[in-house]
């Protein structure tokens, strides 16, 4: 075997390896049963915006502190802060995965990635009443 | 069964659907023709009737194209409501400086902009291709004809459909709406539905032109890597393939840092970088193409790594299409910012099928060519430039598998969850890309900057020692003062840190050393300082970005060395400004003024954003205004969509954006009440909450809410804030200030969650003693505010910078080796 094939083997191994070893950063989607089981533990939860209970974002008491209700894939509803402003159109969102941990009841989180209908459907909609 | 419609103008779409139809067919027939004289090249007569046919058809073909791009220009501009696409992207409301960016926010649009692309630089092939020109062309045909079927429009049946054409009519595209069973439903269509405001950005207009010739360019080298694997010919391709590979280099990396740079400028997700799957798409074959430009550079001088080249091109190409597969089908969801929608599954098999037509012959010519392909027994030198440039390639290539397969989670995570049972997906794409790729930029920093010194075939140890001490002396002096003044301490940061600087010296002694300052050749120089300095650019930015409206500094990088509550709580990035009352962030006394409107269409309000930075001793030293922008209420959408306003030093960026706003009309009618304290302890009621007095201090000098001279007096009070529930909320310090012994100053303190707003007199009894008469208002209710999030990026000049003489350096070289032929 050649000394250079060698030196791109190496470099190749240690690619794949180092590459595998990030698989530790996935995650899999939980819900808030598991998150609460271990407290402050980060978690990816997906759920569904609860529409008819409260959603409160008021900038003067405090500009980071969105505060709404979420249902888990499992069906428990659960109180959920995200430290950041109110999401545009999350009223809108057909499902959202919140990433954070849970603390005494409350699942707190730092983002909230949401499906949004698509364009198209909206359209429907609104021709629809036109 | 047809009605009669009343309004409608069908003639420019069926003028437009024409020009679908025949550029079809005319690409077809192109393709066809081009390949029957590819076959028949031993008979030169026969050849060149079909060579003939080939360059009409491809002519055609590019003029239907051109009209498609007329006929739906002219539903647009005219606001051809009747059209879906003139009603889904345009409105009266809009623009007319946007009317182009319509073009590309929809599918059909973007497919017409790369077939666009294509046609020119076909038409540019067919003239410079000289002998290869029949198989090259018949490639670049047959890729013509499978983007012209994405804009046919045919129906088989409802669930089977060939493209999406342009010219679709609105009563077509929603046939159920009950309002198009009437004749006359034109006159109650008023209006379009409008561009999506984030695309309302000069940004949008120059940014996908560019990108898409980037991407459109992959095709050419593919083309004329086909056309050497079709009949084994390894000679003619490489010089035509290397000189398109620069070209697309120069502008897809152009591309690429344009919408990092749109995405900077009027995104609000903070950066011009997120890793987001489209972003990815567009950076993998950038990478590839990297790669295959340096392996073609040692096939062309040493004859090695020919296999290796053919392949890095072949997939350079193949995954643009991926890419178009990535973003088009919908098949990303939600991971992605870029709202592009799927047009459902018709679209999924298209674009699948067209993959396959390209990647099966291609996969199997290279395969079949593989075992007779020149090769070079011999091992390469360990000191010579085709060793490590190979290595390097790998590097880059490492980096473009790493990526792909990174974004394509949602491709493959159906197969892992069948396999597993879950749900696969990353918890943290920033840091996991910042954190696999460091090392990439690490090792391809120093490539870049030693490569440039080896010789091919063999360099003597000595000599190389000495000519790379130096750059890398400098580049190790300018990383320790750079990572002491820039705080940047994590290993593998100060690692890419010098692998950066390093890149940039050796490039610079590079030029001044064995070059001789010969400004033709230095082309590859050139492009490796600009890379240097967008490696050091985007770590700099990157690495100190600071949230200012925080008031605290401290890395937003995602490093991850906290637990989840502190990263939490640390990352309070929102604040809120009343009108006309300044806050401090950092070093400028913030304050939102008001707001105003452009009059007439365009529907945003800009808000107006004072900063005022004081020095120690007086006067205002800087002063300036931001007007960050918001469509309050856009169509369809409920809240606000906001784009940035950015102020530009040399040396960083100040960023601010919009996150909520309230408007009220009212006058601030909160009155200020007033009471007297004079000991430590004594207390002031509030409507919600108390203030405990400290006593009185000194003022400090550097505050910037005010300026004291010598000849001014001034005290500060010092006052705790507590809430209804009894918890401590903040020290307000309100100051007393006598101006020349003479006029009296009350600077006020506020506390913003409560807007609470607290100043003072001062008193001055008997001896020493004082108090002061504390003036406080609440007037949360009836206030306008803005929430507004501040951010600071430093260095970021030095990343556009980089980008620019990166492409710089590409053209250079273009220019030295087309006078090498003359």
């Amino acid at each position: 075997m050649k000394k250079t094939h060698i030196i791109l083997l190496v470099l190749v191994v240690v690619g794949i390896s180092a590459i595998a070893s990030t698989f530790v950063d996935f995650s899999t989607y939980e819900t808030f049963a598991s998150a609460a089981a271990k407290p402050g533990k980060k978690f990816q939860v997906y759920g569904f915006v609860q529409k008819d209970l409260e959603m409160k974002y008021d900038p003067t008491q405090d500009p980071n502190h969105f505060f709404f209700y979420a249902k888990d894939k499992a069906g428990n509803v659960k109180e959920v802060v995200l430290n950041d402003a109110k999401p545009r159109d999350i009223e809108k969102s057909e499902w959202i995965v919140m990433t954070g941990y849970e603390q005494n009841g409350v699942f707190y989180c730092s983002r909230v990635n949401m499906k949004c209908p698509s364009k198209y459907k909206k359209e429907m909609v609104t021709a629809g009443k036109g | 069964m047809d009605n009669q419609f009343i309004g409608e103008h069908l003639l420019p779409g069926q003028i437009g659907q024409l020009f679908v139809v025949v550029s079809f067919v005319a690409s077809l027939f192109s393709c066809f023709s081009y390949f029957n004289a590819a076959r028949s090249e031993k008979d030169l007569a026969n050849s060149r009737t079909w060579t003939i046919f080939g360059r009409v058809g491809f002519g055609l073909h590019a003029a239907s194209v051109m009209g498609i791009f007329g006929a739906l220009y002219y539903v647009i501009a005219n606001h051809l409501f009747e059209y879906h696409y003139a009603w889904e992207h345009s409105s009266f409301a809009m623009p007319g400086k946007y009317l182009l960016s319509c073009f590309w926010e929809g599918q059909q649009g973007s497919f017409m902009l790369w077939s666009f692309w294509h046609c020119v630089l076909g038409l540019i092939v067919m003239r410079t291709s000289g002998k290869l020109e029949t198989r090259v062309m018949a490639i670049i045909a047959l890729v013509e004809v499978c983007i012209a079927s994405m804009l046919l429009g045919i129906y088989f049946s409802n669930a089977v459909k060939v493209g999406v054409t342009p010219f679709d009519l609105l009563r077509h595209a929603m046939q159920n709406a009950p309002i198009f069973s009437q004749p006359n439903y034109m006159n109650f269509i008023k209006d379009g539905n409008g561009l999506n405001v984030l695309l309302q950005n000069y940004w949008m207009v120059i940014h996908p032109p560019i990108l898409f010739l980037g991407f459109a360019t992959t095709l050419i080298p593919f083309a004329y890597v086909v056309a050497a694997l079709w009949k084994g010919e390894y000679e003619e391709f490489s010089r035509p393939a290397l000189m398109w590979g620069l070209f697309n280099g120069a502008v897809l990396g152009t591309g690429i840092m344009m919408g990092g740079a749109w995405a900077y400028e009027s995104l609000n997700f903070g950066g011009y970088w997120a890793w987001d799957p489209v972003e990815n798409a567009s950076l993998v074959p950038w990478l590839t193409l990297m790669a295959a430009i340096h392996t073609l550079l040692e096939y062309r001088s040493t004859g090695r790594a020919l296999p290796a080249t053919l392949l890095l091109f072949l997939l350079t190409h193949l995954l643009v299409w991926y890419s178009t597969f990535l973003t088009r089908t919908g098949v990303l969801g939600n991971t992605s910012v870029h709202a592009f929608t799927g047009d459902g599954t018709a679209m999924f098999y298209h674009l699948l099928s067209v993959i396959g037509i390209l990647l099966v012959p291609a996969a199997a010519l290279w395969i079949w060519r593989s075992r007779s392909m020149p090769k070079i027994k011999s091992e390469e030198a360990l000191l010579s430039r085709e060793f490590w440039m190979f290595v390097g390639a790998v590097v880059l290539f490492i980096s473009a598998t790493h990526i792909t397969i990174m974004t394509s989670i949602p491709v493959w995570s159906p197969l892992a969850k069948w396999m597993t049972g879950k749900d696969v997906s990353l918890i943290d794409p920033m840091s996991h890309y910042n954190n696999v790729e460091v090392w990439i930029a690490v090792l391809i920093g120093v490539l870049a900057g030693s490569s440039l010194f080896l010789k091919y075939r063999d360099t003597d140890a000595k000599t190389i020692a000495k000519q790379l001490a130096w750059p890398a002396l400098v580049a190790l002096g300018v990383t320790v003062l750079i990572a002491v003044f820039q705080k940047i301490e994590k290993g593998q940061y100060v690692l890419m840190l010098f692998s950066a600087v390093y890149a940039m010296t050796a490039s610079v002694f590079h030029v001044v050393g064995p070059q001789k300052m010969k400004f033709s050749k230095a082309g590859a120089s050139i492009a490796h300082l600009g890379f240097g300095m967008v490696l050091l650019g985007i770590l700099l930015s990157s690495y100190n970005k600071r949230v200012l409206s925080n008031n605290t500094s401290g890395m937003v990088l995602p490093f991850n060395k906290k637990t989840e509550e502190e990263n939490i709580k640390e990352s309070m990035e929102n604040i809120i400004l009343y009108k006309g009352r300044p806050d401090t962030m950092g070093e400028y006394l913030v304050t939102y003024t008001g707001d105003s409107t452009e009059n007439g269409k365009d529907l945003r309000v800009y808000y107006l954003v004072n900063f005022e930075r004081s020095d120690a001793k007086s006067n205002t030293k800087e002063h300036f205004t931001l007007y960050p922008d918001a469509f309050i209420n856009p169509k369809g959408m409920q809240g606000l969509s906001a784009n940035p306003s950015t102020k530009h030093y040399w040396d960083r960026d100040i960023f601010t954006f919009i996150n909520a706003v309230q408007n009220n009309k009212d006058a601030d009618t909160a009155t200020f009440r007033s009471q007297t304290v004079s000991n430590q302890g004594d207390t002031v009621f509030l409507e919600d909450g108390f203030m405990l007095f400290n006593g009185f201090s000194k003022v400090a000098k550097n505050d910037p809410r005010f300026h004291i001279d010598d000849s001014d007096l001034g005290v500060t009070a010092s006052l705790a804030v507590f809430d209804h529930t009894g918890s401590f909320v903040k020290d307000v310090n309100p100051v007393y200030l006598l101006k020349n012994r003479k006029s009296v100053e009350n600077v006020e303190d506020t506390v913003g969650g409560m807007s609470l707003h607290v100043k003072f007199n001062l008193k001055v009894l008997s001896g020493d003693k004082a108090e002061a008469q504390v003036m406080f208002k609440e007037s949360r209710d009836n206030l306008s505010y803005i929430v507004l999030k501040v951010l600071v990026f430093p260095f970021i000049n030095v990343l556009w910078a980089g980008v620019i003489m990166m492409v710089f350096g590409f053209f250079v070289s273009i220019g030295n080796r087309l006078k090498l032929k003359a």
